[in-house]
């Protein structure tokens, strides 16, 4: 097992391919870091000033009356807008940089939102408002930072944060990446078959050292994340590992961000041995590499297309694939709404990698497949 | 060369990958039509209800202040402008309870250049609420175009006097799908199967190079043939697509070809109408030159580095740059008329959205031909070239 291992990683070493991909990979996260600094990604300053204009259209889907606490408005005019008042009280707390007015307009809103939701003729102003969950995440997170006395940073992102939503943008298509990665991962040994029979091993075991070769070179991928963001550091400082990050997981809850990063490194080993296995076993069976890539992203795109189908089969692994969309809780705005719980979907994932794992050792290493 | 052709076509189209190229297009197609398509909901329908509650509210407006001297001048302003636009807004509402489509047409004209004229430059008032989506900072900018642009559009129903239905004033018709959809991401699709398609062409001789050393014809002459047979493969990516077509013009009738199509001039600001066949036929061939552009990628690529993977990699890239670069209103102040990846977006390019968003004068059709096919010829006399020496051979 180890001289395979050694003789894989000397041929994986010199592949063009992986070279390029780690180049590639270096150059989209450092061109991220600059994006981040250039637009000053997450410098509230910038991103809520334009926050009101929904609201504003909103409002004028009503008729104009009288929208004190007696008035004869309806209740979701009412609310509407004291919303739209809210929001000049936000932008002066951005303005002058006080962290404690900001979070206090911020719950306000959060709160006014909560109410709108359960008035009649919400459906008319759905569209210009936050969805429901969107809302309940915004209030956890600011109900967090205000019992924890903690200070909101009005600068752009530091790297902790960074690195948070880093994950998050990767994370949403890392399995596909993963998935074209590792498409050819069997196909050159069926083209050289007569070199492969020279190895005095099992195929399973074959299989196994060739797998564990490409986790390296993913997690070769995921220090490559980190390392490349660390100029941030130089620019906008560190920032706090503990900071908070709302989090859907069946309830709305707040991890810090290290733990948000944790899990989604997790989350990312298993999504690529998963697709690592899966592209074995289809190279073995189409022996192709674009009938391999087209089968993977059809099984990612099936629930996509067919939201009514996550409910009916909720342990299907691929409705996790896209895992920060299930930490946002996006499942709950689909026309079907269902809860998708992370955890869960952590252990369906290792359930698929182990159900994988035995249909290459006992399908896949019998018959024809054996001679290689 | 015949018998060479007929080889590499059988091979082109018995080609496992490229079958399934085809199988996933239909698929899409099937999906479009019954999914997709009978659940858009455009911003501008007709909606009797809106309008109703539009023309009421200011009805009872003028009603209660009419008659009253010395008001704010918000409300005289108010006063100035409601009653024309309640004309407009009461003829439209008639019109479509009579079932009289010419005047709803003429009507709706109106209105919409009206609404638009009132509201462009003013602070209170609004264009339709849906355009403001939360998070959309130029929900303005895009219901002024919104707004010129239907207004062209039934100007064009007024003087055209197509045969009007309910499916043509909400574009849901077959053809206008198309139109909407050459405006969206159909040549993407249209790029990303001919780049699945052709991807392999050359290289996959390489599996078997003492088969094909047999053939008694000339490197460049090959390449010829393959880059035709990957472009015929690649038009007729449309065959499937045409399914979803006719399914949608059974629902909802097909248009016709002298249909209205809005084109925004940059200089003067304004729409006019270019018919529906002509929109059509310039898509198309400005869709041919980038296949061909694509083609052209292919073929250099793998006669110089000779792996599919870069392939793949270069011409996606291609294709996604804009979306690297791309930013409201940077064509004010740069040269983005000058690469060839400003113009995949076709549709937009030749509706001049591209022009709007951009802010730009030169994004045109005509630049966009010249610059996609100079680039596509120089690559295939540097093609032709390379394959003359005998570094780059075909088969190893």
């Amino acid at each position: 097992m180890r001289n395979i291992l050694k003789t894989l990683f000397i041929i994986e070493k010199t592949d063009r391919k992986n070279i390029f991909a780690c180049l590639i990979v270096a150059l989209c996260i450092i061109g991220m870091v600059v994006f981040a600094n250039a637009t000053e990604l997450g410098n509230p300053i910038k991103e809520k000033s334009s926050e009101s204009l929904p609201v504003k259209v909103a409002l004028n889907k009503f008729q104009i009356v009288d929208a004190s606490e007696y008035g004869d408005g309806s209740d979701i005019y009412k609310n509407i807008v004291k919303q739209y008042y809210t929001y000049p009280k936000q932008r002066m707390a951005l303005k002058t940089e006080q962290p404690a007015l900001f979070i206090e307009t911020a719950i306000v809103l959060t709160e006014l939102r909560k109410q709108a939701f359960e008035m009649d003729d919400y459906e008319l102003i759905a569209g210009n408002l936050p969805s429901k969950i969107e809302n309940e995440m915004d209030s956890s997170y600011y109900k967090y930072l205000k019992e924890h006395n903690l200070d909101l940073s009005f600068g752009s992102l530091s790297f902790y944060p960074f690195l948070a939503f880093l994950f998050s943008v990767v994370g949403s298509f890392w399995f596909i990446l993963i998935c074209i990665y590792s498409s050819n991962i069997m196909i050159d040994d069926f083209r050289h078959i007569s070199l492969i029979k020279g190895y005095p091993i099992a195929f399973s075991q074959y299989v196994l050292a060739k797998c564990m070769t490409s986790i390296g070179i993913v997690f070769i991928f995921i220090i490559e994340l980190i390392v490349c963001s660390l100029p941030l550091i130089y620019f906008n400082g560190l920032g706090q590992a503990s900071y908070p990050v709302a989090v859907f997981n069946g309830e709305v809850t707040i991890y810090p961000i290290y733990k948000y990063i944790a899990i989604s490194i997790v989350y990312m080993i298993c999504l690529a041995v998963f697709a690592i296995l899966l592209s074995v076993i289809l190279n073995v069976i189409l022996k192709n590499v674009y009938l391999t890539i087209f089968v993977q992203i059809i099984f990612v795109v099936i629930p996509i297309l067919f939201p009514g189908l996550i409910k009916l089969i909720p342990f299907n692994p691929f409705n996790y694939v896209n895992f920060p969309s299930v930490l946002n809780g996006d499942s709950l705005n689909l026309a079907a709404p269902v809860t998708l719980n992370s955890y869960a979907g952590l252990i369906y994932l290792c359930i698929s990698i182990v159900l994988l794992m035995a249909i290459i050792k006992w399908f896949l290493s019998t018959g024809k497949l054996q001679k290689i | 060369m015949w018998a060479y052709f007929k080889w590499e076509f059988r091979q082109f189209f018995t080609n496992k990958k490229n079958i399934a190229v085809y199988v996933i297009l239909l698929f899409l197609a099937l999906y479009f039509a019954f999914k997709v398509a009978p659940i858009y909901e455009p911003i501008e329908k007709v909606d009797v209800a809106e309008m109703e509650a539009r023309f009421t509210t200011r009805d009872d407006f003028i009603k209660s202040v009419g008659n009253k001297t010395n008001v704010h001048p918000a409300v005289g302003y108010a006063l100035a402008i409601f009653p024309q636009w309640n004309e407009l807004d009461k003829a439209r509402i008639e019109a479509i309870a009579n079932k009289d489509y010419l005047k709803y047409v003429e009507a709706t004209a109106e209105w919409y250049k009206y609404s638009d004229a009132i509201i462009v430059n003013s602070g209170q008032l609004f264009y339709n609420p849906l355009y403001y989506t939360y998070g959309n900072d130029f929900g303005h900018a895009d219901g002024h175009y919104g707004y010129g642009y239907t207004g062209s559009r039934f100007t064009g129903y007024a003087e055209g006097n197509p045969e009007f239905s309910l499916e043509l004033f909400e574009e849901r018709t077959a053809l206008q799908t198309l139109q909407r959809l050459l405006n969206n991401y159909l040549p993407i699709v249209l790029f990303i199967s001919c780049i699945f398609l052709s991807v392999d062409i050359v290289l996959k001789d390489r599996r078997n190079p003492s088969l094909l050393k047999g053939f008694p014809i000339a490197d460049w002459k090959r390449l010829c043939m393959k880059g035709l047979i990957a472009f015929i493969g690649s038009v007729m990516s449309f065959i499937p697509l045409c399914v979803g077509f006719v399914i949608i013009g059974l629902q909802n009738g097909f248009g016709d070809f002298s249909l209205p199509v809005p084109i925004y001039s940059y200089i003067e600001k304004t729409f006019t109408n270019m018919s529906m066949g002509t929109f059509i036929l310039k898509n198309a061939l400005f869709i041919s030159v980038w296949i061909l552009f694509f083609i052209a990628i292919i073929l250099l690529l793998s006669l110089i580095v000779k792996a599919e993977f870069i392939n793949l990699f270069v011409s996606l890239i291609v294709i996604a740059a804009e979306w690297l670069y791309s930013n409201r209103g940077m064509g004010a102040f740069t040269d983005i008329q000058r690469y060839p990846t400003s113009y995949v977006q076709v549709g937009q390019i030749i509706s001049g959205y591209k022009n709007y968003i951009y802010e730009s004068l030169h994004l045109t059709y005509q630049n966009g031909l010249i610059i996609v096919g100079s680039c596509t010829l120089i690559m295939m006399v540097f093609t032709l070239i390379v394959s003359q020496s005998k570094r780059f051979k075909l088969i190893a």
